[in-house]
């Protein structure tokens, strides 16, 4: 087999993650954010509750999620045939039940840097801007969004950093198929198992190095914002 | 005149709340307490913060204890809490701003507080394009309550807004805050620890402790009260004379007031010929004698009898109500209220109804005793 066939398949294994870890974040946004608001600001008797479903993803071996996700995404249950339903397609192997395996594993990443970021503004800034005539939407848009620029940002790099680097769960609920659920974690452990070390090598190191960067682009960015604020 | 009566019961924390009153006027209105009595609970209250007690609040006729007809942000109070804070993404001016855009729909009617108005006399001008980061304690109060004011709303409740002000700017402050409830009759409910500030800009007082209202009145009322002194101690215990200016002298640099016809002279110029002057004065600074000392030792001798006695146990001190002769009419008699040692008053053998002679030194009187009225 040619080499550039090889490659090709890497760059689309590349190309898988890359759009699994941005549809990962959008949604995560879309639910992280709120359940950090209300951890955040609302003191219920149900906050330990949610915290700790919350954080399960972080101590549970990802084998113990993606067990019950192949569970639940089977064609038999009412998940798995609204599915079916809606797309012609089984929810399980397909590339967008990779996407909800990942919003799952990743919401602690997404929620805990946002939380801690809208417990630092605090609740009297909220009820200020309340008692100043701004209602719970405009404040969330005003007041605590550009407060809390550098927590979103956080969030969002480091939940983007992590489902770039998931593999046991991608893996058992994914199935490695190549050009659908293949991201390079899984391409890297078949180059692996084939002894293809340069193959490996390759997309080992490119991914160590974009990691890097990214990483190093969160703490300098954050770095840069405690001196602009002092 | 505004209307708000508040009923609140219910435990948060470690306090028990039960606490009744009606506002019902349009001056300042001193809540006083001491800490933990329940004092910035009931402005929490007020702005819909607490829904965990017992809660009717009518203002005006309306039901403010419904939160789904006056949420947190409908409500026609401007709050100024305990820890002020400004939104640090906003300079100056954008905090200002941010109130007037959040409130333009209700307030297109009746802008009558412009922001330059509190500009000019918060003397906002050199910090509107500063971050809140570089204002100093005192610059950050000053907008705070600019803003707070800015929401053009029908009721001020401010929680302690000068603890941390230093005494040359808190005396500004208070003039101003005097004057803006007389110009725009906004009534204002005040929190504060301080006699000083009770002194010079309240009209009403209520005292609370434990949760519990313990009393309410006309601060010149409430003021000498034992009541009052339980909560204070009774050395920082005092008295608020009501007089008008006679003269300024502007070489001694001193004001001579009439107080129902006897003359009292104070350092400085509370006032203008003719306007009315409140002046507060401390128990521990006055001096009795029982007949009228022939050399004088102090400016000021004002005439008056003894109306109660009372012996503290197991202290050195005696407090004594004194009804200061009225030379104009028998009418309004002021009262004043003296500290002295037992021992005086058992070697000047003075009892009730004894007339005596009081002495006040203007020095013991600063700028901080008046009010201006």
């Amino acid at each position: 087999m040619d080499i550039y066939h090889h490659l090709n398949s890497d760059f689309i294994s590349i190309l898988i993650t890359l759009k699994l870890a941005i549809i990962t974040c959008f949604f995560l946004a879309l639910i992280g954010t709120p359940i950090a608001y209300f951890l955040a600001f609302k003191s219920r008797k149900t906050k330990p509750l949610i915290e700790t479903i919350v954080t399960l993803p972080l101590v549970l071996p990802p084998t113990v999620i993606g067990f019950y996700l192949i569970i639940f995404f089977n064609p038999e249950t009412v998940l798995g045939k609204i599915f079916i339903l809606l797309t012609g397609e089984q929810l399980i192997f397909s590339f967008y039940g990779l996407v909800l395996a990942s919003i799952i594993y990743s919401i602690p990443f997404w929620v805990q840097p946002l939380q801690a970021s809208f417990e630092k503004i605090g609740r009297d800034t909220v009820r200020t801007s309340q008692s100043l005539g701004a209602s719970s939407l405009e404040t969330f848009l005003h007041v605590i969004m550009p407060l809390c620029k550098k927590g979103f940002f956080t969030s969002f790099i480091i939940s983007f950093a992590h489902t770039l680097g998931e593999f046991g769960i991608v893996l058992m609920v994914g199935g490695g198929i190549h050009g659908k659920t293949k991201v390079i974690a899984i391409s890297i452990y078949d180059h692996v198992e084939q002894l293809s070390f340069g193959k490996a090598h390759i997309l080992a190191g490119g991914m160590l190095i974009l990691s890097f960067f990214i990483l190093l682009t969160l703490f300098y960015f954050n770095k840069r914002t405690v001196v602009r604020i002092k | 005149m505004s209307n708000l009566s508040v009923f609140l019961k219910g435990k948060i924390g470690n306090l028990f709340l039960n606490f009744e009153h009606h506002f019902k006027n349009n001056g300042i209105t001193i809540l006083y307490g001491p800490n933990g009595s329940g004092k910035s609970t009931i402005i929490s209250a007020l702005g819909g913060f607490i829904n965990s007690i017992e809660t009717r609040i009518i203002f005006n006729g309306n039901e403010l204890h419904n939160l789904d007809k006056y949420p947190l942000n409908n409500r026609p109070f401007g709050i100024m809490f305990q820890n002020p804070i400004l939104f640090e993404h906003l300079n100056v001016e954008e905090n200002l701003d941010f109130v007037i855009k959040r409130n333009q729909k209700k307030n297109q009617n009746k802008s009558s507080i412009s922001k330059e108005y509190l500009i000019e006399h918060l003397e906002l001008n050199s910090l509107l394009k500063r971050s809140p980061e570089n204002l100093s304690g005192g610059e950050k109060l000053r907008v705070v309550l600019a803003r707070t004011i800015l929401k053009q709303s029908k009721y001020l409740l401010l929680d302690e807004p000068m603890s941390d002000l230093d005494i040359k700017y808190k005396a500004k402050l208070l003039v101003f805050l005097k004057n803006f409830n007389k110009k725009f009759k906004i009534p204002i409910l005040y929190i504060t620890h301080s006699i000083e500030e009770i002194s010079q800009i309240g009209d009403q007082i209520v005292l609370i402790k434990d949760g519990k209202k313990i009393d309410n009145g006309a601060v010149s009322d409430i003021l000498n009260t034992n009541l009052f002194g339980d909560l204070t101690g009774k050395f920082e215990l005092s008295s608020v004379l009501d007089g008008k200016v006679v003269s300024n002298d502007h070489n001694l640099h001193i004001t001579t007031l009439d107080v129902d016809g006897q003359k009292l002279i104070v350092p400085g110029y509370p006032g203008k010929f003719n306007n009315e002057v409140r002046v507060r004065i401390r128990s521990r600074d006055i001096l009795l004698s029982s007949s009228r000392l022939k050399s004088k030792i102090t400016e000021n001798e004002l005439e008056g009898f003894i109306s109660t006695i009372e012996v503290e146990k197991n202290s050195a001190f005696s407090e004594l109500v004194i009804l200061l002769k009225n030379l104009k009419n028998n009418k309004n008699i002021q009262k004043l209220r003296a500290r002295i040692t037992t021992y005086n008053l058992k070697k000047m053998k003075l009892s009730r109804n004894d007339t005596v002679f009081i002495y006040i030194s203007s020095v013991s009187i600063d700028r901080q005793a008046y009010q201006s009225k």
